[in-house]
C-alpha cells in the first residue's frame, strides 16, 4: 500500500459519511422547518399589518391636547404605543432577517447618542422599573457601523437589563475598543438568566420564567451582531449579568471611503471566467 | 458590461430582480445559488454560511436548508416560471487547508444545494465549487450569464 493513498481512502470515506450524515439531516429539518413555516408567516404578516398604524399613531398621539385631567391618560397611551411600537420594531426585524432583507447602511456613528435616543424610548420602562443608566465610554470617538441596526441591538439589550435586572438599581454600559473591536459591555444588577441555558437564551421563543417579552429580542441582537461582523454572549457573577456586543472599529468616515478602500469588491471583472 | 444597478449581498441575504442590473457577492466556504429563468428574464441569488438551521435561532437564510426554499420562493413570487428556472453553484471552498477542516463547512454547504435543487427540479447548468480559494461573482440580470475571479490567498 502506497503512504500516500491511506489520507486519500480516508478522506473519501470520510466525504462518504458526511454526505450520509448531512442526507439525513436534510430530511430530519425538513420536518422541522415545516412545522415553523406557519409560525415564520404569521410573523411576517403580523410585523407588515401592524407597523404603518403604530407609526402613524406614534406621530399622532403627542399632538393630542391633554388637559391637566387627562395628561396620566395621555402619559398611558403614550407609554403602551412605546411599547407596542418597541414589539413590533423586533417582529420587523425577526422578519426581514427570516426572509433575507437585511441590508447594511453604514455610516458614522455616535455610539453614546444611540444609547441616549434608546433610553427615551424606554424611558417609561425603566421609570417603572426604577432603573438608572449610567454610561461610560471610554472609546470616546465615532464608529463606522449601521445605526439601526445597532439601535435595535442596544434596545434589546437595554429594555432586558431593565426587566431582568433588580429593580430600583443601575444599568450600566460601557464602551470601550479591544484590539480590533468595538465591546460594549451592558451590566445589570440582578440573577442570571440561567447561566445553564445558555445556548437557549438567544433561541427565538424561548424566554426564561417571568418572560416580559416575546422571545425574539435576543434571537435578534445574536442575528444582527453577526451581520455587523460581530458577536454577542453574556456572562454573570452572583451579583450582576452582563452582556457584551463587539463589531468591529472602523473608524474611516461613511460609505463611499469604507467601499473604495476594498479592491477585491469593487474591481472590475476583466479577467472573470463566464459562466 | 452591467447596464443598471449591481447589488452587493452579503451573508443571510436574498436578492431576486429583473433586468437590467447585476447581483454581486463575495464567497470563501459560503455557497452562493445563481437561479435565471431566461424565458421570463428574472434572476436571483443568495448567500449562505452554513449547511442547516438546526432549529435554534431565526429561520435565517444563512443556513441553507432555508436560503434555497426562499430565494426559489422570491423567483416564483416575482414571476419566474419553476419548469424554465436554472441554477449556477459557486463558493463551498475549504478555506482551512492547512489545518484540519473537520467540520468540512464547505462540503456540506454544496451537499445541500445539490440536494435541495434535486428535489426541486432545478438543474444545474454551471457550477464552480470547492478548492481553497475565495470567489467574488457577479450575475447578470440580461441573460443570466455569470462572471466569477478566484480570490487570491494571501500568505502571511
Amino acid at each position: 500500500m502506497n503512504a500516500t493513498e491511506i489520507p486519500e481512502q480516508h478522506c473519501t470515506a470520510l466525504e462518504e459519511e458526511v454526505a450520509f450524515l448531512s442526507h439525513k439531516i436534510l430530511d430530519l429539518n425538513k420536518q422541522l422547518i415545516e412545522s415553523e413555516k406557519a409560525k415564520s408567516r404569521f410573523l411576517s404578516l403580523i410585523a407588515n399589518e401592524l407597523n404603518n398604524p403604530i407609526t402613524a399613531l406614534l406621530g399622532l398621539v403627542p399632538h393630542l391636547a391633554c388637559d391637566h385631567d387627562k395628561q396620566p391618560m395621555c402619559d398611558l397611551v403614550q407609554e403602551e404605543l412605546l411599547s407596542l411600537n418597541f414589539r413590533i420594531q423586533n417582529l420587523v426585524a425577526a422578519s426581514e432577517i427570516e426572509n433575507g432583507e437585511v441590508s447594511l447602511s453604514h455610516s458614522s456613528v455616535n455610539i453614546v447618542d444611540l444609547i441616549d435616543e434608546a433610553q427615551k424610548a424606554l424611558r417609561y420602562l425603566f421609570k417603572n422599573n426604577g432603573t438608572t443608566l449610567h454610561t461610560d465610554d471610554r472609546l470616546n470617538r465615532t464608529v463606522v457601523t449601521d445605526p439601526q441596526k445597532l439601535y435595535l441591538i442596544l434596545i434589546n439589550i437595554l429594555a432586558n437589563a431593565s426587566m431582568y435586572g433588580t429593580h430600583g438599581t443601575e444599568v450600566t454600559v460601557l464602551i470601550e475598543p479591544e484590539e480590533t473591536m468595538v465591546k460594549i459591555r451592558v451590566i445589570n444588577r440582578g440573577e442570571s438568566p440561567h447561566v445553564n441555558l445558555k445556548p437557549q437564551i438567544f433561541t427565538r421563543f424561548a424566554p426564561g420564567p417571568g418572560a416580559h417579552g416575546l422571545g425574539v429580542g435576543l434571537s435578534i441582537v445574536r442575528e444582527l451582531s453577526e451581520r455587523l461582523g460581530g458577536s454577542t454572549d453574556y456572562d454573570s457573577d452572583e451579583r450582576s449579568v452582563s452582556f457584551i456586543i463587539r463589531f468591529p472599529l472602523i473608524e474611516s468616515n461613511g460609505d463611499s471611503e469604507a467601499c473604495g478602500s476594498n479592491e477585491f469588491l469593487f474591481d472590475s471583472f476583466d479577467d472573470a471566467i463566464e459562466l | 458590461m452591467i447596464h443598471g444597478e449591481s447589488i452587493f449581498i452579503h451573508v443571510g441575504q436574498i436578492h431576486v430582480d429583473r433586468a437590467p442590473g447585476a447581483i454581486s457577492t463575495v464567497l470563501g466556504s459560503c455557497i452562493a445559488v445563481c437561479l435565471y429563468d431566461r424565458i421570463n428574464g428574472i434572476g436571483g441569488m443568495n448567500h449562505y454560511l452554513l449547511p442547516f438551521w438546526n432549529g435554534n435561532g431565526l429561520q435565517s437564510p444563512k443556513f441553507g436548508n432555508i436560503a434555497i426554499p426562499k430565494l426559489i420562493e422570491s423567483m416564483l413570487a416575482h414571476g419566474a416560471n419553476p419548469k424554465t428556472i436554472e441554477a449556477k453553484l459557486f463558493g463551498g471552498a475549504s478555506m482551512h487547508a492547512l489545518s484540519s477542516d473537520s467540520m468540512m463547512i464547505g462540503h456540506k454547504n454544496i451537499l445541500v444545494a445539490r440536494e435541495m435543487l434535486k428535489e426541486y427540479n432545478i438543474p444545474i447548468i454551471a457550477e464552480d465549487v470547492g478548492g481553497q480559494l475565495g470567489r467574488k461573482v457577479q450575475l447578470n440580470l440580461d441573460g443570466g450569464k455569470v462572471l466569477m475571479k478566484y480570490a487570491q490567498r494571501s500568505e502571511k
